[in-house]
C-alpha cells in the first residue's frame, strides 16, 4: 500500500497542469451510458418481439407468401360466440385457479408457523421449505411421472402389496386434469411461502399484543389484525403462481394427456410443424398476455393503494 | 401468553410443516431411490442395487453434449445478464430522471410474461430477421428472461451501501470505471455472485424460451423433455437428474451461506 500510496503522491504532483482534462474525465457516468443498454437490449428482444407477434395477429405479417393486408378477423372470431380458444382458456384459468387457492390455503400456515411462532431456526427451515423450488422444474415432474404412472411407484406398490390388481391400474393418476393440477400445486408451493412469510415477518408484533391486551381472542386477532395486514403478501402469492401456472404448457404436455390439455399447449400446437397458425396462434399468445398484463397492473395499484393507507 | 399461536396451535402446524416437508422431498428421494435400482423401470419391488445407470450416463455422448451445451449457454447468459443487471442497478438507483418509472417497468416486465410467449415472440423476431437458431439465439432469449432477477438482485444491496463512498473516490480524482472496480464492485460483490447463481441456475434449467430457440445443439433440459416423452433410458435420465438436483440443491446452498457470511463481513466495523 505503501508504494500505491507513493505513486499517487508523486502523480498528483507533476500532473498539476493536466488538472482541466482530470476534472473532466472525472464526470460521473450519464444516465443513459448506464441504462442505455439495458433498456435497449429489452427494447429489441422483448418489445419489438410482441410487436412482431401483433404484426401477424392482424396480418401485416404472414407465415406463407401471398396477398395479405390488414385484418381483424382473427380477433373477431377469438370472441365471436362459442370459440373453442376460448373455452380452453377458461378451462386453464379454472385449473389455475384451484391450483392457486389449495397452494396459498396451504403455504399460509407454514408461513404463519414460520414467521410467528417464535422460533430460532425460522430462515434454515425456510430455505429447507423453498430449496426444492431451486431445484430442476423438469425433474420435479419426471419424479412424479415416475410415480404416477399405471407402472409407477403408486400402482407398482399397489400390485405388490395386493391391494390392487395389475389388470386394474389407477389410471387417473397420470395423462389427467388431476396429474396435471398436482404437479403444477406441488411444483409451486414451496415459492409461493415466500412473499407470505416476508410479510408476517415484517408484521409489528406489537399489533397482536394489543389486540390480546384488548380482550380480543388468537382467532379474533388473527382475523381483525394479522389476516387484513398479510394481504399483500397473500395477493402476491396467488398471482405468482395463478400468472405462470394459467400460461403452462411443459407440465400439461407431460403429465396431462387430453383431458389435461391447456391454453398453452394449444399456443404450442399452432407454432408447431404440425399445421401452423401463426395468426391465430399469435391472437392467442397476446390475449394471454394481455389478460397477465391487466393482473399485474391491478395488483400493483392494489399495492400502492395498500402503502398509501399505511402511511 | 403467545399472541400469535397456542402451544396446541403450535404442536398441530409444526405437524403440518413435516407432513409438507415430508411432500416436497418424498419424489425427490424416490428419484434417488431408483436410481440405484437394477431394473430398467422403475417399479416396486425394488430388484437389486447397481451403479450402472450413473456409469451409463457418464459414457453417455448425447447427455454430456447436452450437459456441456446447457453450461456454456448458462455462463455466458449469466456474465451477460449480470452486466447488464449492474448497469442498470446503478441507474435505478443513483439516478433520477424523467420515465424512471417507465424505465424500471421495463426493465422488470420479463418478470411477469410467460415464458411461452416470450419464446413464441422471439421465434418470430428471429424469423423476420433471417437469423438461424442456435446457441446464440437461446442466449439473447436467456438474458431477457434472467436480467429482472439480477436488478432485483442487486438493487438493494446498493441501496444499502453509502453513495459518498462513491463520491469520495470521484473525489480523489478515481474515473468511473476505477471507482466502479475498487470501490462498487468490492461492497456489491456478494449480490453479483448470487445474481450471476440465480441467473446460471435458471438459464440452466429452461426449457420454455429454449425450446423455441434450440437450434441443433441440444440444451440439457431440451434433451430431458424429449426423453421424458419417449422413456426408453428412463433410468439412465433419472440418475442424471438425481446427480443434477444434487448439484444445484449444494450450489444453491453454498451459495447463500457465503453470500450472508461476506456481506455480514463487510458490515462489520473494521
Amino acid at each position: 500500500m505503501g508504494a500505491g500510496e507513493g505513486g499517487l503522491t508523486v502523480e498528483a504532483a507533476t500532473s498539476e497542469p493536466a488538472v482541466a482534462p482530470r476534472r473532466r474525465r472525472r464526470l460521473r457516468l450519464t444516465t443513459p451510458a448506464l441504462l442505455g443498454l439495458p433498456v435497449s437490449w429489452l427494447a429489441v428482444f422483448f418489445l419489438a418481439p410482441i410487436a412482431i407477434v401483433a404484426a401477424y395477429s392482424v396480418d401485416v405479417l404472414v407465415l406463407f407468401p401471398g396477398p395479405h393486408g390488414f385484418t381483424l378477423s382473427a380477433w373477431r372470431s377469438l370472441f365471436s360466440g362459442s370459440n373453442p380458444y376460448l373455452h380452453l382458456f377458461a378451462k386453464s384459468v379454472e385449473m389455475s385457479l384451484i391450483v392457486s387457492a389449495v397452494v396459498v390455503l396451504v403455504a399460509y400456515p407454514l408461513a404463519y408457523f414460520l414467521a410467528l411462532s417464535g422460533t430460532k431456526r425460522k430462515y434454515i427451515l425456510l430455505l429447507v421449505l423453498i430449496a426444492p423450488f431451486l431445484t430442476s422444474y423438469l425433474l420435479r415432474v419426471l419424479a412424479w411421472k415416475v410415480i404416477l404412472g399405471d407402472q409407477g411407484v403408486i400402482n407398482s406398490f399397489l400390485f405388490w402389496t395386493g391391494l390392487r390388481s395389475p389388470d386394474h391400474p389407477l389410471s387417473f393418476l397420470l395423462y389427467s386434469r388431476f396429474a396435471v393440477m398436482l404437479v403444477l400445486g406441488y411444483v409451486w408451493l414451496p415459492f409461493v411461502a415466500l412473499p407470505i412469510f416476508v410479510t408476517l415477518e415484517t408484521l409489528d408484533r406489537g399489533l397482536l399484543e394489543a389486540a390480546s391486551d384488548l380482550y380480543a381472542s388468537r382467532l379474533q386477532a388473527f382475523v381483525r389484525v394479522t389476516l387484513p395486514l398479510s394481504a399483500p403478501g397473500l395477493v402476491a402469492a396467488f398471482l405468482f403462481v395463478f400468472i405462470p401456472t394459467v400460461g403452462e404448457f411443459i407440465t400439461p404436455s407431460l403429465v396431462g394427456g387430453t383431458g389435461g390439455y391447456m391454453y398453452g399447449n394449444q399456443i404450442v400446437d399452432l407454432f408447431g410443424t404440425g399445421f401452423p397458425d401463426w395468426e391465430t396462434g399469435s391472437v392467442l399468445a397476446l390475449f394471454l398476455l394481455a389478460v397477465i398484463a391487466v393482473l399485474t397492473l391491478v395488483f400493483v395499484r392494489f399495492l400502492r393503494a395498500g402503502e398509501v393507507q399505511a402511511a | 401468553m403467545d399472541v400469535a399461536l397456542s402451544p396446541n396451535g403450535k404442536r398441530l402446524m409444526r405437524v403440518f410443516f413435516v407432513l409438507v416437508i415430508v411432500f416436497l422431498y418424498a419424489p425427490i428421494a424416490i428419484l434417488l431411490v431408483f436410481s440405484f435400482n437394477s431394473s430398467a423401470i422403475p417399479v416396486f419391488p425394488l430388484s437389486g442395487f447397481t451403479i450402472r445407470w450413473y456409469h451409463d450416463f457418464l459414457t453417455n455422448a448425447d447427455i454430456r453434449a447436452a450437459l456441456e451445451t446447457s453450461a456454456i449457454i448458462a455462463v455466458v447468459s449469466s456474465i451477460g445478464a449480470v452486466a447488464l443487471g449492474i448497469l442498470a442497478a446503478i441507474g435505478l438507483t443513483r439516478r433520477r430522471f424523467r420515465g424512471q418509472l417507465g424505465a424500471t417497468a421495463l426493465l422488470l416486465s420479463p418478470l411477469v410474461i410467460p415464458l411461452l410467449v416470450l419464446g413464441v415472440s422471439l421465434a418470430l423476431l428471429f424469423h423476420e430477421l433471417g437469423m438461424q437458431r442456435s446457441i446464440y439465439t437461446v442466449m439473447i432469449g436467456h438474458i431477457v428472461i434472467t436480467v429482472p432477477y439480477t436488478i432485483l438482485v442487486i438493487r438493494p444491496r446498493l441501496g444499502q451501501i453509502d453513495a459518498s463512498l462513491g463520491e469520495a473516490a470521484y473525489d480523489l480524482g478515481a474515473g468511473p470505471l476505477t471507482t466502479f472496480r475498487r470501490v462498487t464492485l468490492p461492497l456489491i460483490l456478494p449480490a453479483v455472485v448470487s445474481a450471476f447463481m440465480i441467473a446460471f441456475t435458471t438459464s440452466f434449467d429452461e426449457y420454455a424460451v429454449a425450446s423455441f430457440l434450440v437450434g441443433p445443439r441440444q440444451t440439457f433440459p431440451v434433451y430431458l423433455y424429449a426423453a421424458l416423452r419417449f422413456p426408453s433410458q428412463l433410468p439412465q435420465v433419472i440418475a442424471v437428474a438425481v446427480v443434477v438436483l444434487l448439484g444445484s440443491l449444494v450450489v444453491i446452498v453454498l451459495a447463500e451461506l457465503w453470500r450472508r457470511r461476506a456481506e455480514a463481513r463487510l458490515e462489520a466495523p473494521a
